[in-house]
């Protein structure tokens, strides 16, 4: 297979890597490893569906329709991975390097490469507002790939003779998958290498575009949707299925529209015929038989089973409060359900808050030289500034009345933070934030003993 | 400890086609657990790293899993959605008091009928939002012990990951779940007074696969968040359920022995 070469490639150079004398921990190359997995299998899928939501309005995800077409099933997933674990010594001990650096530095994320901070921090960025800055990230990386020329015995020339297309290229497909690697993959150079694996269709896609678009990235994504295998995932929407509904009814119903005529109908980008051959056979299932088509036999008799035991309990308490009762506790669950979510959130939110917090402020530390800093004293300027850049870009979600108390509660340096940040956002014409704040600590004493 | 259980309860409480989607939680904890707390360089070792990877490895493959059974679902969803709408239409346009022919014995049967299917469908919606919940929740703790394991640092950015995959990406749903709500309410008017005061009889109920599920799910969730020996900065809150008692008022027989 394809991914063996770029692996022994890795290995050799991962050699280097540790070479260059540092500790290594075990932490996070997993992550490469199985990234790899995920993205060597993943790929060409990457540009799949994307586009496929472009005429669909969907806030929601631009970029989680892009992670949709990624979501192959299991054959894909699958078949590359009996090899891995088995792959030689020289391959594993890869990432750690790099990625012991980040470990040992304790809470702070990245290791001392300055442009892996940059890299970092830029990446955060993107990931969290979901507009890409490309060219700077990009750069980073191709500078990373470049720094190791010994790494990449065998792709130097792919990689150099298509700089920017595998910028682009590479981009995209981070942002098509990103959960998968984390930031953890942008500290390692080599992953760059592995586009050139896999890199025949997208690339011939590529070369049509000018190189690096940066606002347009999606619009790259979106156009590069050529063989596309069968396997990838559509997100349907109500929008959507309208338009499915209305080609399908034009081509005389559900019993004789084809999905070869309705998609062309449809015409919307990505959509694959075995997107709407799957889709047809569920809307003719659900119209033959409503309410009970996408259950399956098992649970049709699982359901028939309970309904007669439950119908005794409907007959006494008279069905219509039965079912006001059913519906009652599923709008409570449904209520806690999103509280809760909004919670996690911000807690996530916040975490990262802090997580940017330190960074920027261990930045500008490295920056300062040897003069002592107290960390939480020093009003400085440049503190203050990045302390609001940081919050404008990663604040950006509305903040509901539910506080978190749990963050304010910890005694830690990383409380300091949080309170000169409180202060800053007190002052700052926030977006509503600074009436956040206040109600968020008053929030932390009435929930109460989250202290203990 | 405690969520294990939770899950397992909760899995069991589901609907069947349900039961092998969840977070394999368990699983994971043992993949957790065989990772050597003290990770030192061993040279040329094979089992270098292996569970680690196996770990990670697992995570990418549940998120598959759930993304591909979330948006199958979804999809379900939306074409029911849709179909509701229209029989609802169909039904008020035949044999409702401005209909074709109107008919308030036929009427009042097949709205019935539609009744029902509506709360069925919102609650199954709701159980795919607490789907999407519990394994989020599920993989929140497990990368948890994983960071408190290897002193790594995979929980922070692969969390924001995860809160950008399909299957947390429940906007849709509850978009749907609210129609649903709205469209009974349009539908099936109902004083205050009576609906309150069903609210808060105390049944005891043998009930259906949905109406167990999310009786399951709401006792879970508020144990989950009762309250914890590892409160930090990721905790949630403890959850304050308004008419507790309800939840506690209703209580679930022994499951019923399925095929």
């Amino acid at each position: 297979m394809n991914m063996h070469p770029a692996l022994s490639v890795q290995g050799s150079g991962a050699k280097q890597l540790r070479d260059m004398g540092s500790g290594a921990m075990s932490s996070s190359f997993p992550v490469f490893a199985s990234s790899l997995d995920d993205r060597y299998s993943k790929y060409p899928d990457s540009f799949q569906v994307s586009s496929g939501r472009e005429p669909v309005t969907n806030s929601i995800s631009t970029q989680a329709s892009a992670l949709a077409s990624n979501g192959n099933i299991d054959g894909r997933l699958l078949t590359p991975s009996p090899g891995f674990p088995n792959d030689p010594h020289g391959r594993l001990p890869q990432n750690s390097p790099f990625i012991s650096q980040s470990s040992t530095d304790g809470a702070s994320f990245p290791p001392n490469h300055s442009s892996h901070q940059d890299l970092q921090s830029t990446v955060l960025m993107n990931q969290y507002e979901g507009s890409q800055d490309i060219p700077p990230w990009c750069t980073a990386t191709l500078q990373d790939i470049l720094d190791f020329p010994d790494n990449i015995p065998v792709q130097t020339g792919q990689v150099e003779g298509a700089t920017g297309v595998i910028t682009s290229e590479d981009h995209t497909r981070r942002n098509d998958w990103q959960w998968a690697d984390g930031l953890i993959s942008e500290l390692d150079p080599d992953w760059n290498d592995l586009p050139d694996v896999n890199v025949i269709d997208p690339i011939s896609e590529i070369h049509q575009q000018p190189p690096v678009p940066s606002a347009e990235f999606r619009s790259v994504a979106n156009t590069l949707s050529t063989a596309p295998p069968a396997k990838s995932r559509m997100r349907w929407t109500p929008e959507l299925h309208e338009a499915f509904v209305e080609a399908v009814n034009k081509l005389g119903g559900s019993e004789h529209a084809t999905p070869k005529g309705v998609k062309n109908l449809m015409n919307v980008e990505g959509l694959t015929i075995y997107h709407v051959k799957s889709h047809l056979q569920k809307y003719r299932t659900a119209r033959h038989k409503p309410e009970s088509s996408s259950e399956g036999t098992s649970e049709k008799k699982f359901t028939s089973i309970e309904e007669a035991k439950s119908a005794d309990i409907k007959t006494s308490m008279g069905i219509t409060e039965a079912l006001r009762l059913q519906m009652e506790l599923q709008k409570r669950l449904h209520e806690q359900l999103e509280i809760q979510k909004k919670l996690q959130l911000q807690i996530e939110q916040q975490g990262q808050y802090l997580q940017k917090m330190f960074e920027t402020h261990k930045k500008i530390e490295d920056g300062k030289s040897k003069t002592s800093t107290s960390a939480l004293g020093d009003p400085s300027v440049p503190l203050s500034n990045a302390i609001a850049d940081v919050k404008a870009e990663t604040l950006k979600l509305d903040q509901p009345k539910a506080g978190i108390g749990a963050s304010n509660a910890n005694p830690t340096p990383e409380e300091g933070f949080w309170d000169i940040s409180q202060e800053q956002r007190a002052h700052e014409p926030g977006d509503g934030e600074s009436n956040a704040s206040p109600t968020k600590r008053a929030r932390t004493d009435q929930t109460g003993n989250i202290i203990d | 400890m405690k969520f294990g259980k939770r899950l397992k309860q909760q899995i069991q409480e589901t609907l069947p086609g349900w039961r092998d989607q969840f977070l394999s939680y368990k699983e994971l904890k043992k993949l957790v657990r065989s990772i050597s707390s003290a990770p030192t360089l061993l040279n040329g070792s094979f089992e270098y790293g292996r569970a680690e990877e196996e770990f990670v490895y697992l995570l990418n493959n549940e998120i598959e899993k759930f993304n591909a059974f979330f948006m199958e679902q979804e999809e379900d969803f939306v074409i029911r959605n849709k179909e509701l709408q229209q029989r609802i239409q169909r039904v008020i346009g035949k044999w409702g008091p401005n209909g074709n022919h109107p008919s308030e014995a036929d009427y009042k049967e097949e709205m019935a009928k539609i009744r029902k299917d509506i709360v069925d469908f919102h609650g199954e919606m709701v159980l795919l939002v607490n789907y999407s919940n519990v394994n989020y929740t599920g993989l929140a703790k497990i990368l948890k012990k994983y960071d408190k394991r290897t002193g790594g640092l995979l929980r922070l950015p692969f969390i924001q990951k995860v809160l950008q995959q399909p299957f947390f990406t429940t906007d849709l749903i509850s978009k749907l779940v609210k129609q649903c709500e709205s469209t009974i309410d349009a539908v099936f008017p109902v004083e205050d007074e009576e609906r309150t005061r069903e609210a808060r009889e105390a049944i005891i109920v043998a009930g259906e696969g949905i109406f167990r599920n999310t009786v399951a799910a709401l006792q879970s969730m508020q144990e989950i968040r009762r309250g914890s020996s590892t409160y930090g900065h990721f905790s949630l809150p403890p959850l304050n359920l308004p008419d507790s008692e309800l939840i506690q008022s209703v209580q679930l027989n022994s499951p019923i022995p399925t095929v």
